[in-house]
């Protein structure tokens, strides 16, 4: 056998030397394609491996369905706020600040959280949607000026957080609504604020200006998501294009119900949307009433969870059930979409679109809760 | 310069794919089972050990390598002074490093995957411990596969008694 062995590796043109040689190279050549090969999968799911662990810890402290029937249970706003004191997540913010203002400091600290965690690849949306605190407190300085409260007032008014809160905070002793967008000039709101002025100045009304704020926003969201390169940033563009696509076709159900047509609020609508793209969005606005609005959605996504809820409108009259079957569906769409990556963004997404329902229900039970009488049953429903 | 037979070579060579691969997979594993355990931990203090306890769950692929780059170093005659190996002898010493090396590079890479997710789903829900074992230990099979292999290729091969 060996000399058999010998002479093969001799007819070869081997010494033993260039033999062993020869069984290096290809140890490390075939070691080379196993590694590039295994370690691909490796590479994408290794940015996200951390931030998965932190943000599930955080899911795993969200309240359940129980806890959430204990605060709606709670006598008054008091205990609501004593019940949230007791949770480590709510006792720092409501330590410094009244129950409603907490909430949008921990909604606020929560984007943060989750842009400064989020991966490369899919972190300009999360920056962007950590940037809905600076929007936020840009359109409660100019309602503030607008009603005419004074500095101290407004400064009450504000979230601190985002990246304009100190600039923001030094304009809530500004003389008028014009002082301060011309004060924001060289930030990225500047254009869209300058934009709407006109027609704040002829209408006198401040909807113009946060119109606009919210449209670049969602701009801005849209646009940060929009060359999909993989499945997690495919599945963030579909989380933001859905919020998107919402938010449009709740300024559409509104101006229905107000009677308005699309020229009117044609100049607040992101044509560019996700699903429903502007011709969709005009055929929409051309419908006669609010449930032909439904009924044009058909073949969309959107058509089954409104659909759903039409009987309710018909008794209620109020567009209010449409809002909330929309947030309802973002929610279980965000859900969907948290358990097709695992080992991506998925968690992300899941905890983000959790805790958002969690400031929700928080904020509607807190609000019934500071008028007399009002039925527990009846704020279970509100819930998302 | 020290005269080593061919076989003895080969066996050396086999002995670092052995460690190399095996110790490749182990690393990668055990890098993603810690970010995940990190991350866990920065969440809640209290996860710390059983952080500590998946991290380490692919250790245990190098292990193996270990063992058998050893074996083959001592046996080949590199370590202790014995006699060399013959040559047919040293290409199943390759085979032996292989055998130990792939298994525990995908075994160990495997298991490191489903020890990083199993420490998000323990910091999620506590109860999920053992589940979370159960599954982070499955992937250990392929590197037992590997080792017993090796162990028999040493034995039947000529290398081992």
């Amino acid at each position: 056998m060996a000399d058999e062995l010998a002479s093969l590796i001799t007819a070869l043109g081997f010494t033993q030397e260039t033999f062993i040689v020869f069984v290096i190279l290809a140890i490390v050549v075939i070691g080379a394609v196993v590694v590039i090969i295994t370690s691909r999968p490796i590479l994408d799911i290794y940015p996200y491996l951390n931030p998965s662990s932190r943000v599930r810890a955080r899911k795993g402290r969200l309240f359940d369905e129980k806890q959430i029937s204990e605060i709606v249970e709670s006598n008054n706003i008091e205990e609501v706020e004593n019940y949230l004191k007791g949770v480590p997540e709510y006792a720092d913010v409501l330590d410094e600040y009244p129950l409603d203002k907490a909430l949008d400091v921990e909604r606020a600290n929560t984007y943060d959280f989750i842009a400064r965690l989020a991966p490369k690849e899919v972190k300009a949306p999360f920056v962007v949607m950590s940037k809905k605190s600076d929007i936020n407190n840009i359109k409660s300085l100019i309602t503030a000026k607008e009603i005419g409260l004074n500095a101290e007032e407004t400064k009450e008014l504000l979230i601190p957080s985002g990246s304009l809160y100190d600039e923001l905070s030094s304009l809530a002793d500004a003389e008028s609504v014009t002082d301060i967008i011309t004060s924001l000039d060289g930030t990225e709101y500047a254009t869209a604020l300058e934009d709407a002025l006109p027609a704040y100045e002829e209408k006198k009304m401040t909807l113009p200006l946060e119109s606009a704020l919210d449209k670049y926003y969602l701009g801005a969201l849209l646009r940060s998501t929009d060359v999909p390169a993989d499945e997690n940033t495919q599945i963030v563009y579909s989380y933001v294009g859905t919020q998107v696509d919402v938010d449009n076709l709740k300024l559409i159900l509104r101006a229905k119900e107000d009677g308005l047509n699309y020229d009117d609020i044609s100049e607040y609508i992101l044509e560019d949307g996700y699903q429903l793209r502007e011709w969709k969005l005009k055929d929409l606005m051309d419908s006669p009433d609010v449930t032909n609005v439904v009924s044009g959605l058909e073949g969309t996504k959107y058509s089954e969870a409104l659909t759903d809820v039409v009987p309710q409108y018909n008794e209620t009259g109020s567009v209010a059930v449409f809002e909330r079957a929309l947030d309802v569906y973002v929610a279980e769409h965000a859900k969907s979409l948290s358990s097709k990556k695992p080992l991506g963004v998925g968690p992300i997404i899941g905890y983000l679109s959790q805790k958002e329902s969690e400031i929700k229900n928080l904020k509607i039970i807190a609000r019934a809760k500071r008028e007399a009488d009002f039925p527990n049953s009846k704020i279970m429903e509100m819930l998302v | 310069m020290v005269e080593i037979a061919l076989g003895t070579a080969l066996a050396a060579i086999g002995a670092g794919v052995a460690i190399g691969f095996a110790g490749l997979g182990s690393g990668l594993g055990q890098g993603m089972a810690a970010a995940g355990s990190v991350g866990a931990v920065a969440e809640d203090n209290d996860m710390f050990a059983r952080g500590i306890i998946f991290s380490a769950l692919p250790e245990t692929q190098a292990i193996y390598g270990f063992l058998i780059a050893i074996l083959l170093l001592v046996f080949s005659g590199l370590l202790g002074g014995g006699k060399g190996l013959s040559m047919e002898a040293g290409l199943v010493a390759i085979g032996v490093g292989a055998s130990i090396g792939f298994a525990g590079l995908g075994s160990g890479m495997g298991q490191g995957i489903a020890a990083s997710s199993s420490v998000g789903a323990i910091v999620e829900d506590n109860d999920m411990f053992a589940r979370g074992i159960i599954f982070s230990a499955l992937p250990e099979t392929q590197a037992i596969y590997g080792f017993l292999i090796a162990i028999l290729l040493m034995v039947f091969g000529g290398i081992l008694g």
